[in-house]
């Protein structure tokens, strides 16, 4: 036997077929297709159209198919518009733990889309949704992480949304944090988890002594 | 003749254009590699400005500039068994296991990328045929892509520095190289068991026609891509492998930062990454 050189194209006459239908309307009905693979390709070449958030959050709550939805999500990353963003918003009510854990992933890698609802996130009426939101924050490549779990650890009457958001800071904060983590620790004086945790974060933001750097 | 500016800007402008049509992003810390490309590129079209070279540049028809602009921006060094471990798991761990849940007498298809100058192809080329025996009895495609038409043209043509070809065993220099003026020319053998293509592989319409492979190396590319862009190419390689099919990332490289789609699976020489779903 040797090396062969069939060319990289492997295409059938039906997919040549699938090549002219490939239009939004068409892609649109093929995210219905009972085809994983032609869920994910609808999917996929739908990323490049800006409309196409809205069919693609109405698909995502229905698909059962991981890899289907992990496209979907991605198709949704790229396009970006205020309708995908706010679709992932919605995902963090579900009461579908994947749902919300793949919709916190995907918005973790949005940060100027998502940067203008973080304040508004952040103060939810929902406990849950506020405590995802710092979940967010964990890998949110933005300038104003440490500045907005501040003002978690401010104003938050929550203790388990505090003690996430303490967390974090524990990893991401700097001296400007200091005198908030005292605060918290005076307002929360009786509840030991963040007697704990903020004084890990002092620690751990407390400047390098001289001579040990 | 007067040198064209590049202003912080027109920077911004041309790094949402480049990632949108690359996936590749260039942050501020590579504004010198940038601005100097780009410069180069505006006094070869004839532009006088970067307003005019860039209005020209997206609303040309046929792309020309922009593959100009694609060969010139990509990293292209590599060398003959780099991350040589690799290529001992593929011999000793995946291809055993690929042959062993064959049923038909299809070609195994494996696709590298980026090919760059085309020295990973051929070390797996030259690894097939001096390490596994199964080749004997199993026909073999090799497809290596590239963005880069320029470096793709260099691949086909098969001549190497001797950096690039230190760590290529003696023996195998011998027999597979031929010493020319300007290094070393590889013999028509490999040559001829490599296709080499442009692929993009941020464009869909690009990459839905590659599929069915076994086995797909990609290694070192992702590190260019932002987080979303790593991701779409994650999901086109699941599509582009057989259920069961093997990827090989670089080392320093994880899937599983990247995507939930694989398995990672742990051979003796190598961790790699796996499609489900076998036998499906």
């Amino acid at each position: 036997m040797a090396f062969v050189k069939k060319g990289a194209v492997l295409r059938s006459p039906a997919e040549d077929e699938r090549e002219t239908s490939r239009d939004f309307d068409g892609l649109i009905r093929e995210l219905d297709d009972a085809d994983s693979a032609a869920r994910r390709w609808a999917a996929r070449d739908l990323a490049g159209h800006p409309s196409a958030s809205a069919p693609l959050l109405t698909r995502l709550l229905r698909e059962t198919e991981v890899s289907v939805r992990e496209v979907i999500l991605t198709a949704l990353m790229r396009i970006a518009d205020p309708t995908a963003v706010n679709g992932l918003v919605a995902c963090l009510r579900s009461e579908d733990a994947n749902l919300r854990n793949e919709a916190i992933e995907a918005m973790k890698s949005l940060p100027v889309e998502v940067a203008p609802i973080m304040r508004g996130l952040l103060v939810d009426s929902d406990p849950d949704v506020r405590i995802f939101a710092i979940n967010i924050l964990e890998s949110l490549r933005h300038p104003d992480v440490e500045a907005w779990l501040i003002g978690v650890i401010e104003h938050e009457p929550m203790v388990n949304v505090c003690g996430t958001a303490v967390d974090l800071l524990s990893e991401v904060g700097s001296s400007a944090s200091h005198d908030a983590l005292e605060s918290l620790k005076a307002r929360f004086a009786s509840e030991p988890y963040i007697q704990f945790a903020a004084t890990l974060a002092l620690k751990r933001i407390a400047p390098v002594p001289d001579g040990l750097t | 003749m007067t040198t064209a500016t590049i202003s912080q800007d027109d920077f911004l402008k041309f790094q949402e254009y480049f990632y949108r049509k690359t996936g590749i992003r260039f942050e501020d810390t590579k504004r010198y590699f940038v601005d100097k490309r780009l410069v180069e590129r505006i006094g070869h079209s004839g532009s006088t400005n970067f307003r005019e070279y860039f209005s020209r540049l997206r609303f040309e028809a046929d792309g020309t500039e922009l593959q100009a602009l694609v060969n010139l921006m990509t990293v292209n060094e590599t060398y003959f068994f780099r991350e040589d471990y690799q290529f001992d798991c593929l011999v000793n761990s995946i291809l055993p296991e690929i042959v062993a849940r064959k049923k038909d007498k299809t070609p195994i298809r494996i696709w590298a990328l980026p090919s760059s100058s085309g020295e990973e192809a051929y070390t797996i080329a030259m690894c097939l045929l001096e390490r596994w025996r199964g080749i004997q009895d199993h026909d073999v495609e090799i497809i290596s892509s590239d963005i880069d038409t320029n470096i793709l043209a260099h691949a086909k043509a098969g001549l190497y520095s001797a950096r690039s070809t230190m760590h290529v065993p003696e023996a195998y220099l011998r027999k597979y190289f031929t010493k020319t003026a300007g290094g070393f020319q590889i013999d028509d053998t490999l040559r001829g068991a490599v296709e080499f293509t442009r692929v993009n592989l941020q464009d869909p319409s690009d990459v839905r026609p590659y599929r069915n492979f076994d086995i797909i190396f990609c290694r070192n590319l992702l590190i260019y891509f932002d987080d979303v862009s790593r991701k779409q190419a994650a999901e086109t390689f699941y599509d582009a492998l057989h259920p069961g099919g093997f990827i090989l990332l670089g080392h320093s490289e994880s899937m599983s930062r990247i995507s939930s789609l694989f398995q990672v699976r742990k051979f003796e020489d190598a961790i790699v990454y796996q499609r489900p779903g076998v036998g499906k």
